[in-house]
């Protein structure tokens, strides 16, 4: 894929889903709508993505041919899970740590795990950006090793904008049931994003109610409020 | 309207289908509805839905209590007013269109009993899934008055009873006092039965403001009506009914050689002929007079009322009294002060006039006693007098006393109606007042007498208990001071809860009506008179002006009234 060779980190500007930096690929899933990615770390890619690119939050895609369509399913990054093979050995080491050429393949297994809820999808356009988004659950299930890319701000807008030129969240009742604990701050996440996404009056408007509504709900959720 | 309008509009004629019934309520004749729709259906609808009582299928009657919204938008997606719920509903994915739901309580009246002439209740509550409808509007018409409505007049010409085809306007007697509230102007025309008010009197009840004395404006037009032709007595303490004379040749009130009369009695030809009086009556003007005055008073005036004259005065009855206990009695002196100063000075007492009752009260006549010149004592003195006369002209009718040649007294054939504006003046609750006993006597006997009262106030607790619970129709307006409501409560029996709830938020020209008159109260629009509205406030601020134009125009007056100089104290001159 064109993204694991380049350096261009201004692709967030671009409508463009071609030149997307690949985060990771996916490793498990653990419902349709749930998947688990690993980072790309240096073994993986020249240019791994950095610790911001994939952070909690970060809006992702992958691209996938479907039946003759390309489509980009829309995720978030809305959990991250640190694993370590080695975490726990006390064992003599066969390599010092200016050694990694003799280390063997497990020791570097050291490696971020981030949990993806699936958002909905969108059409990818003849000139490579994207149109009709939906924000239903996508029918088809994903595979292991699909590649999923950091998705640029400009198809993030696309996305969350409805037909009526309005703001959409639609999937919101969704992502707030699988991202489970951590669906209040996911989802402040997207709004944060979204807040520069559409800066006008109007739509900031309504995200403030978003934004109050949620912190209300995760509050008395969580005990704070009674 | 012919009856086969009114049956083939029975569908489009106020009734629709409006929802379904989801359970039995918390009352034993409450049950729940659900229907999605937003407006159809108001608190107060009347609802209808079909139960087979002893095998026939029956149009069962409820009244929507109360209304919940039971799925709706959240109410956080409000918390910005700049910002449309369904906005934050779309953006979100929420479906807005028709997802409002709401609950209603209705409460079960009954069925129509052509039997009985009014509701029945049928003691079964509708099965869940039962389908209701707004009731059509052509049986609520024939059905919520007091019509008694018949299995005759309901009976179409396949048999079957259908309350929707009885035309209430070709009925006579009636009186049309506006429309059902939650419906439609005119779309359900409220009918009240005047003999029944007539007979078991009347109650208008509403704070200040609120049209109490234009819905009784509306109940006076519909009773001089051609099919009606009351006997009305007005006892207007307040000059508010001068409008009246425009029934006077107007082409509405005419008919079949009938034309209404109006006639206005005023201080100058209302006078009170000193015989007419009674002890009591005397008594009560008189002030303090002590026990032994009492007992001389008594004792004079019985001498006199034994008299074959009816034309004695104050000098014959000081003559009597000094003939009975002694020329130097000091009560007897007292007496003739007090007696002076109460009677003889007052112009309102004579010793020979007596507007014949004939020339007072007649079929076809509306008789209005302006009394707004006069002291509030005085206004009762003409009420109990009059009330009096005419109280035992009817029992000498009713008594067939007219066949007894040694009558001589008066005798009135006709029903009477009388209508008391400022009703607490004449019947208070508290204080003394020489006509509180005969309206008494009225309310409680009149019916069989065929002498109907009709007390307007605004003041509920300031009337007589006795008094206002005799009112057998009640026509209560806007209410929100509690004692007032507390009153109607207590003295009204059928002022129900749900009466009583809707008082503080009618707005003037809305009225319940309820008790002996309708089979269920009922919230209506009164209709607007025929005839002016005589009783509007004095617009203050216009007559200031105009006033104070007319005083500048004329300096040399206001500088005479300085009363801040001179000899004059000022406090003199207003003295």
């Amino acid at each position: 894929m064109s993204s694991q060779s380049t350096d261009d980190t201004g692709s967030e500007e671009s409508s463009h889903i071609d030149d997307c930096l690949a985060i990771g690929s996916i490793v498990n899933s653990n419902s349709h709508m749930d998947y688990t990615v690993e980072i790309f770390n240096e073994t993986d890619r020249d240019r791994p993505p950095e610790p911001h690119e994939c952070g909690f939050g970060q809006p992702v895609f992958i691209h996938k041919t479907i039946d003759g369509t390309e489509y980009i399913i829309m995720g978030v990054i809305y959990d991250t899970q640190l694993v370590d093979p080695d975490q726990g050995r006390s064992g003599p080491r066969l390599a010092q740590g200016d050694q990694p050429q003799f280390t063997p393949g497990y020791v570097e297994e050291r490696t971020t795990l981030a949990g993806v809820a699936l958002l909905g999808t969108a059409e990818v356009t003849e000139s490579g950006t994207v149109e009709s988004p939906s924000h239903e659950m996508p029918r088809w299930t994903l595979a292991v090793d699909d590649v999923v890319e950091q998705c640029p701000d400009e198809v993030t807008r696309i996305f969350h904008t409805g037909t009526d030129g309005g703001l959409q969240i639609a999937y919101i009742e969704r992502l707030l049931d699988v991202a489970g604990p951590l669906g209040a701050e996911v989802t402040l996440a997207i709004v944060e994003r979204l807040r520069d996404l559409f800066s006008e009056d109007a739509h900031q408007r309504v995200l403030d109610v978003v934004e109050k509504d949620v912190r209300w709900q995760s509050s008395v959720d969580r005990g704070v409020m009674q | 309207m012919s009856s086969i309008d009114s049956t083939a509009s029975t569908g489009g004629g106020g009734k629709e289908l409006i929802g379904t019934v989801a359970g039995p309520g918390e009352g034993p004749n409450e049950f729940i509805v659900v229907t999605p729709d937003e407006q159809a259906v108001k608190t107060g609808e009347f609802i209808t839905y079909s139960v087979p009582v002893e095998g026939t299928d029956r149009d069962v009657i409820a009244r929507v209590t109360n209304r919940e919204q039971a799925r709706g938008l959240p109410e956080t997606f409000m918390a910005d007013p700049n910002v449309a719920p369904e906005t934050v509903a779309s953006t979100l994915g929420v479906p807005t269109d028709e997802i409002d739901l709401y609950r209603l309580e209705a409460t079960v009246i009954g069925f129509y009993d052509t039997g009985m002439q009014t509701f029945s209740n049928p003691r079964q509550l509708p099965s869940p899934g039962t389908r209701l409808w707004t009731a059509p509007n052509e049986m609520l018409e024939a059905i919520l008055p007091n019509l008694g409505v018949d299995e005759e007049a309901a009976t179409d010409t396949s048999g079957s009873i259908d309350l929707s085809r009885v035309d209430v306007e070709d009925r006579e007697g009636l009186a049309h006092m506006g429309w059902l509230l939650n419906r439609e102007a005119n779309a359900v025309d409220i009918h009240v039965p005047i003999d029944e008010f007539a007979a078991t009197h009347l109650a208008i009840l509403a704070s200040t403001g609120s049209g109490k004395s234009y819905t009784a404006g509306v109940l006076m037009e519909e009773m001089m009506m051609p099919d009606s032709r009351a006997s009305l007595l007005v006892f207007d303490p307040h000059g508010e009914y001068g409008t009246l004379s425009e029934m006077r040749g107007d082409e509405t009130f005419s008919g079949e050689g009938y034309q209404p009369e109006v006639e206005y009695f005023d201080p100058e030809n209302l006078r009170i002929r000193i015989s007419e009086l009674n002890v009591g009556d005397v008594m009560s003007i008189l002030d303090n007079p002590s026990d032994r005055m009492q007992e001389r008073l008594d004792g004079g005036w019985r001498a006199m009322q034994r008299r074959e004259s009816r034309t004695w005065g104050v000098n014959d009855l000081l003559d009597e009294m000094r003939q009975q206990y002694g020329e130097d009695d000091s009560s007897v002196g007292a007496l003739e002060w007090r007696l002076r100063r109460s009677i003889q000075r007052n112009d309102l007492f004579t010793t020979d006039a007596n507007v014949p009752l004939d020339d007072l009260v007649a079929p076809g006549r509306c008789t209005v006693l302006q009394m707004d010149t006069l002291s509030r004592r005085d206004q009762q003195m003409i009420a109990t007098v009059l009330l009096r006369r005419l109280y035992q002209a009817r029992l000498a009718a009713v008594r067939n006393r007219g066949e007894d040649d040694k009558f001589d007294g008066e005798i009135i054939r006709h029903p009477l109606f009388a209508l008391f504006e400022e009703g607490h003046r004449f019947a208070p609750a508290t204080g003394e007042a020489p006509s509180l006993g005969i309206m008494r006597t009225i309310t409680s006997e009149g019916r069989k007498f065929g002498f109907g009262l009709g007390i307007i106030s605004q003041r509920p607790s300031k009337i007589d208990q006795d008094v206002l619970s005799q009112c057998g129709t009640q026509v209560t307006m806007q209410i929100q001071n509690p004692t007032d409501q507390d009153a109607i409560k207590n003295s009204v029996e059928a002022a129900g809860e749900e009466v009583l709830r809707e008082l503080p938020g009618l707005t003037p020209g809305q009225a319940v009506v309820s008790g002996d008159s309708m089979n269920t109260p009922v919230l209506i629009q009164v209709r607007e008179r025929h005839t002016r509205h005589g009783a509007d406030s004095i617009p203050a601020t216009s007559q200031w002006q105009q006033a104070h134009e007319e005083r500048r125009q004329q300096p040399s007056r206001a500088e005479a009234a300085d009363m801040g100089g001179g000899e004059s104290t000022g406090e003199e001159d207003l003295l």
